[in-house]
């Protein structure tokens, strides 16, 4: 089931006040989320990844295309009952303790006076604030600060969550944890949809990404599929001695890294069988052979500058 | 319950930006001058004096009283208030504390009137304290209890609400602290005072009728604070209200620019 969808939606912008120049900040983007999974959205900086979060939240208006949330077409502001929301660069009333925070945003996701007080405990403890529930927030660094926005984002336990950059600014052990309660929220259902720079961490935990550039989608799929490099193959054996090596160069233009593996390129499965072949005549043990991988750094930063 | 949430939001940010503080240690100022004048001998003298020529001498002294209460509380609570509330929407626009607000079950309009009821309540509530124990004081000193002074907090706040419709739509669309405070100082302390003396003085200056009949335009579509305090005082004084054109005028200005500011903040993009 899908949780969002969207279809040929569009931003346009004026570029200046008055003016009848547009900047089109997204173009036709069409994409779903499903229920349960963890979505990234990947692009370089003004690719529309936070106008598009903001479509979907109402903070910013489209200019045309649909948008489908838990399967309706959004034109009130119920659906936000069930959404969550931690934006880059939040701000809170810096007069307000940790807890005073979780108070507000509480009730005003609709939560009664008890529903507050036992969830802001909960998550409080989660992201590891407890102690500095009763500490105004102008007191508090940029990790506590995230840590408190991604609570604030939990509170209403929200079925989708949407994240833009939670660990900006969180050491590598603070987002080590973040991942960890994302992780934790994947598997009580709940869907995230996250916007991240750090693509590293997008590759670790998202199922599937999206990557767009000047406002339209140029890349979807699952992470281990669109990471994968066509027609590449790792093959790990058994010590290839000198003649086999020169072999695998000659016939079957091989790549060899070290005495156990080399890399193998062919769009013909055929080709294949035949180094199969080859390989077992030869007393070859064949350990594995699996689909050559790039990193979704690479493949973005490849992507991306093709494009540009 | 999520209104209600918005609203007394707005009471939280007056405490901490010590507006409530500042708002009660003037009234309370003003409260213990009056304790202080109605207690000195001069005044306690003024009182048996004007207490000998009858029930009505006190009537005049009191309401006399009311009538500078009125004018005090116009000049220093009103311009407190304006001064106070002005960073209201500037703050709330803030970029990374719109966002998460407009991401909420709640929609633009209720905002905007969330934020216009919490400004208001606290000054309605501001003015009872003052007013309320101003009267209190004056009632129980002079044994005359005078219940069109009460009237005053609403007369009061109803000033007080339309310009702050208007501080309201400036914030919108400027996010400037600043230029709301100058536009409703301009407004409410040069402008609708001017207007105000239009014909005992003005008119007598510009004797063209195209000239004149834009004033009286600007006259009729402004709202009309100084019109609305002589209104107030004369209901005190107990004297004859010539029209309540400059209430319904006013209110309907409020109205416009409230509805003009919920529609430009439902199409702004944020």
């Amino acid at each position: 089931m899908n949780i969002i969808n969207t279809k040929d939606l569009s931003k346009e912008y004026s570029s200046k006040s008055f003016s009848k120049d547009k900047i089109l900040a997204l173009n036709n983007f069409s994409f779903e989320v499903e229920a349960g999974e963890i979505f990234g959205i990947l692009g370089p900086n003004g690719a529309g990844k936070t106008t598009l979060i903001k479509i979907l939240l109402g903070i910013t208006h489209r200019t045309k295309g649909e948008i489908n949330i838990f399967g309706k077409e959004i034109n009130d502001e119920s659906y936000k009952l069930k959404v969550g929301y931690l934006p880059e660069n939040h701000k809170f009333p810096n007069y307000l303790t940790g807890e005073e925070v979780l108070t507000f945003y509480g009730k005003m996701s609709g939560l009664n006076k008890t529903e507050v007080k036992k969830r802001s405990d909960e998550f409080l403890k989660l992201v590891d604030m407890e102690k500095w529930r009763k500490t105004k927030i102008k007191k508090y660094s940029k990790g506590m600060l995230q840590r408190l926005g991604l609570a604030q984002a939990l509170i209403n336990d929200p079925e989708l969550i949407f994240l833009d950059e939670p660990t900006d600014g969180v050491d590598p052990i603070g987002r080590k944890e973040i991942r960890d309660v994302l992780e934790s929220l994947k598997e009580r259902g709940k869907t995230i949809f996250l916007n991240s720079h750090l693509l590293s961490e997008v590759e670790m935990i998202c199922d599937r990404v999206a990557i767009m550039n000047k406002g339209a989608l140029i890349r979807s799929g699952r992470v281990d599929e669109i990471t994968l490099i066509p027609d590449n193959y790792i093959v790990h054996c058994s010590d290839l001695d000198e003649s086999i090596m020169s072999k695998l160069l000659n016939n079957f233009k091989s790549t060899v890294h070290g005495n156990n593996e080399f890399h193998f390129k062919s769009d013909n499965i055929e080709e294949l069988n035949r180094l199969i072949d080859f390989l077992r005549q030869n007393n070859i043990l064949i350990r594995g052979i699996q689909r050559e991988k790039n990193t979704l750094e690479n493949m973005f930063i490849n992507l991306i500058g093709s494009q540009n | 319950m999520i209104f209600s949430t918005l609203v007394l939001s707005t009471f939280r940010e007056a405490m901490a930006k010590k507006i409530f503080l500042g708002f009660f240690a003037i009234s309370t100022i003003i409260i213990l001058i009056f304790l202080f004048l109605i207690n000195v001998d001069s005044v306690e003298g003024m009182v048996d004096m004007v207490g000998a020529s009858g029930e009505e001498g006190i009537r005049k002294l009191v309401i006399g009283f009311e009538v500078a209460m009125i004018d005090i509380s116009y000049l220093l609570i009103i311009t407190f208030c304006l001064i106070s509330v002005s960073s209201f929407i500037p703050s709330m626009l803030e970029k990374g504390n719109i966002d998460l607000l407009l991401s909420k079950p709640i929609s633009r309009t209720n905002i905007i009137l969330a934020k216009f009821i919490g400004g208001v309540l606290l000054v309605f509530i501001s003015l009872i304290y003052l007013i309320g124990f101003v009267w209190i004081i004056l009632s129980s000193k002079s044994g005359f209890w005078h219940f069109p002074f009460l009237y005053s907090i609403l007369w009061l706040t109803l000033s007080f609400a339309v310009i702050y419709s208007l501080i309201i739509f400036i914030g919108l669309i400027s996010q400037s602290t600043i230029l709301s405070i100058l536009v409703s100082f301009f407004l409410v302390f040069i402008v609708c005072p001017i207007l105000y003396v239009r014909e005992a003085t003005i008119f007598s200056l510009v004797e063209n009728s195209a000239a004149q009949f834009v004033i009286n335009f600007f006259y009729y579509i402004l709202p009309k604070p100084s019109d609305i305090n002589k209104i107030t005082t004369d209901i005190i004084t107990g004297e004859a209200v010539n029209s309540y054109m400059p209430v319904f005028s006013s209110v309907l200005f409020m109205l416009a620019v409230l509805s003009a500011s919920i529609f430009y903040f439902k199409k702004k993009d944020y």
